[in-house]
């Protein structure tokens, strides 16, 4: 292991919590595929999700934490936090432009998955405070934007030079795609309601139909709202941030772990 | 009992505990006067509870994303109607998308029935939305940041730090370009930017080593070990929960699994996941500067949100008709949900008014 994916580091067991809770809220994500229910009963969305996936996530961040974290990284972890909720602060303002998964994707790359994984969390909980912008889509944003940290931190690591800044490119873009289609996805039945049988409705979820019929019917809702505008914006714009500014920040970020990481030991020297 | 009232900020948990309990509310529901009693219930409380804090004008926003919410939902409707059976109100030519498309037919007639529908399912979206706005505008986002669980308190701290390292951005990049505006360099437009960008973050970075230093030397970092055991015990509670988690969710969603392993295995995987973040706590030993203290007004105030949430569940439960109700019919509202209602409004004016500029002067004008 190089020295820098140490800034959080994932024990075995670390990584089993973290497999678990994706999985739970990878479901409570893509619930309309997998719902099944008897013909005619009423469906609802399950507003119950929206209380549970904090839970999830707040164990996840506990587990992480739990051998307790170097204050150097800390600082490192609340600073890049500061720049990210303001990169999105300002994001808005320039058309649309998401400038948030730029430096967090550099940053999981540098300092690890476990960071990564923090790092996204951290970002979109402080961007949320600090604009007061705090609802029911956070807890989902939070743990899709900790999967893109977490995903950066988990590509091969000998990967240096041109080939490093193009394989984040690559990753910048398919990060940007499917964090949108996650968010739509989880939004989905909740902004265009459920299909209530006898009511034609299309486009609209289908419970209990087969999941290749409602991925079809899913495909073309977000093809229709946002493939085409807001996830391309995104992913050009993630691919131009890394390309222009990604060498010189991820040398400025690996000189940062450098020293954030480096401990030593004061062995005990016999006086003379 | 008179001191507890005093102009002062509420703990933000009872604040949003109450907010919550008002969304739950919303979401056992789709009868648009109830959700409407609830939004007003949330306008009436942060109205007259805000503070003159830059947090307290946020609940505008939430109310126009709401509305914007229910015209998305309706226009949906109009758009994508398909053929809902009812009063026909307006009738558009039917434009069929070709077959790649889901066989999707935009526009056609549009029906009181299909509008109501939309109406009714936005409303509901949007008061959940109003009543977490109610929430964020009322409670003190830095003060909920202090009450973080014991479990979380380095996240809470590495949340704390960038909360208050924003302003010193300013000051860096005022720095930056000041010392730039001296010399000569790049003056292409990427060759700026990378010389701007540069040193604003490092001076960030080495700000922050330097504070993590200090916080070193004050002993920050510094928890209570725990035993091997308790350690053990802390990561059995934390993945028996979230197995609990897993299974319970997959069994909500999929009716055809037993019920046992629905609800209960949520319950269960809940407190376990509890129990483990409590677990986890214990490692950590600190002290708190001025602390929030619970009084009886934030327990009457939660007493409120949660007594509101869970009427709104008896309805949902028992009165159905009252819950969702029919398109063709005017809604009607019930006893229990009125006294929903009450509840809410009860138990947010408990709170005492909030710290203003002006209540804080007259204060401190006592004492002096």
């Amino acid at each position: 292991m190089s020295a820098t994916s140490r800034a959080v580091p994932l024990s075995r067991r670390s990584a089993a919590v973290l497999g678990l809770a994706s999985l739970a809220g990878l479901m409570m994500l893509v619930w309309p595929l997998l719902l099944r229910v008897p013909e005619g009963t009423r469906v609802d969305p399950p507003f119950l999700f929206l209380v549970l996936l904090p839970v999830i996530v707040a164990v996840v961040l506990a587990e992480v934490s739990e051998g307790g974290l170097d204050p150097r990284v800390l600082a490192i972890l609340g600073v890049l936090s500061a720049v990210n909720a303001l990169a999105r602060a300002l994001s808005p303002g320039l058309a649309g432009v998401e400038l948030v998964f730029f430096l967090l994707v550099l940053a999981g790359r540098v300092f690890g998955p476990g960071f990564g994984f923090v790092l996204g969390c951290t970002s979109l909980f402080a961007s949320a405070l600090m604009t007061a912008g705090v609802g029911p889509w956070l807890p989902y944003q939070m743990l899709v934007s900790a999967w893109v940290g977490m995903g950066a931190g988990l590509l091969p690591r000998r990967l240096r030079g041109r080939a490093e800044i193009a394989a984040l490119a690559v990753y910048g873009v398919v990060a940007a795609y499917l964090f949108g289609m996650l968010m739509n996805l989880s939004s989905w039945p909740f902004l265009l309601g459920v299909y209530v049988p006898g009511h034609e409705s299309s486009l609209a979820f289908v419970p209990g139909a087969p999941l290749g019929d409602n991925l079809r019917t899913f495909g073309v809702y977000t093809l229709l709202t946002s493939t085409g505008g807001w996830d391309t914006i995104r992913a050009v714009t993630n691919v131009v941030a890394i390309v222009v500014l990604g060498p010189t920040v991820l040398s400025t970020l690996r000189r940062a772990s450098r020293r954030a990481l480096v401990t030593g030991e004061i062995a005990a020297r016999p006086v003379l | 009992m008179r001191a507890a009232r005093q102009p002062r900020d509420l703990h933000p948990v009872a604040w949003w505990v109450w907010a919550i309990g008002l969304a739950a509310a919303a979401s056992f529901t789709t009868n648009p006067f109830t959700l409407l009693l609830l939004v007003g219930a949330a306008a009436l409380v942060v109205t007259l509870r805000r503070s003159d804090q830059p947090w307290a004008g946020s609940f505008r926003i939430y109310v126009w994303l709401g509305v914007a919410i229910v015209v998305i939902r309706v226009l949906f409707r109009l758009v994508l109607g398909g053929a809902y059976p009812g009063t026909v109100l307006l009738d558009l030519p039917e434009i069929p998308l070709p077959d790649a498309a889901a066989g999707i037919v935009l526009l056609g007639p549009v029906t009181r029935e299909a509008l109501l529908a939309g109406l009714y399912d936005g409303l509901r979206l949007a008061t959940i939305v109003i009543c977490i706005g109610a929430a964020n505008a009322l409670a003190n986002p830095k003060r909920l940041l202090r009450s973080v669980p014991p479990a979380l308190y380095e996240i809470g701290t590495a949340l704390v730090v960038a909360v208050t390292v924003l302003p010193q951005f300013a000051d860096s990049v005022r720095r930056v370009r000041a010392a730039q505006g001296l010399r000569a360099g790049a003056t292409g437009r990427v060759g700026r930017l990378h010389r701007f960008l540069v040193p604003v973050l490092e001076d960030a970075i080495d700000r922050s080593l330097a504070m993590a230093a200090g916080m070193d030397a004050r002993g920050y970092g510094r928890a209570a070990g725990l035993t091997m055991a308790e350690r053990r015990r802390t990561g059995a509670l934390m993945v028996l929960g979230l197995c609990g988690l897993c299974i319970g969710t997959y069994a909500v969603l999929d009716s055809t699994a037993p019920r046992v392993l629905a609800a209960p295995m949520l319950v269960l995987g809940v407190l376990l996941a509890m129990a483990g973040l409590l677990s986890a706590g214990r490692r950590v030993e600190r002290s708190r500067y001025r602390a929030d203290r619970w009084q009886w007004p934030e327990l009457v105030v939660m007493a409120g949100g949660l007594g509101a949430g869970v009427l709104g569940w008896w309805v949902g439960e028992q009165e159905i008709t009252i819950a969702y109700p029919d398109l063709v019919a005017v809604p009607t509202v019930s006893l229990a949900v009125l006294a929903g209602i009450a509840l809410a409004v009860a138990g947010g004016l408990t709170a005492p008014p909030a710290a203003t500029a002006a209540s804080r002067a007259g204060r401190s004008a006592v004492f002096a």
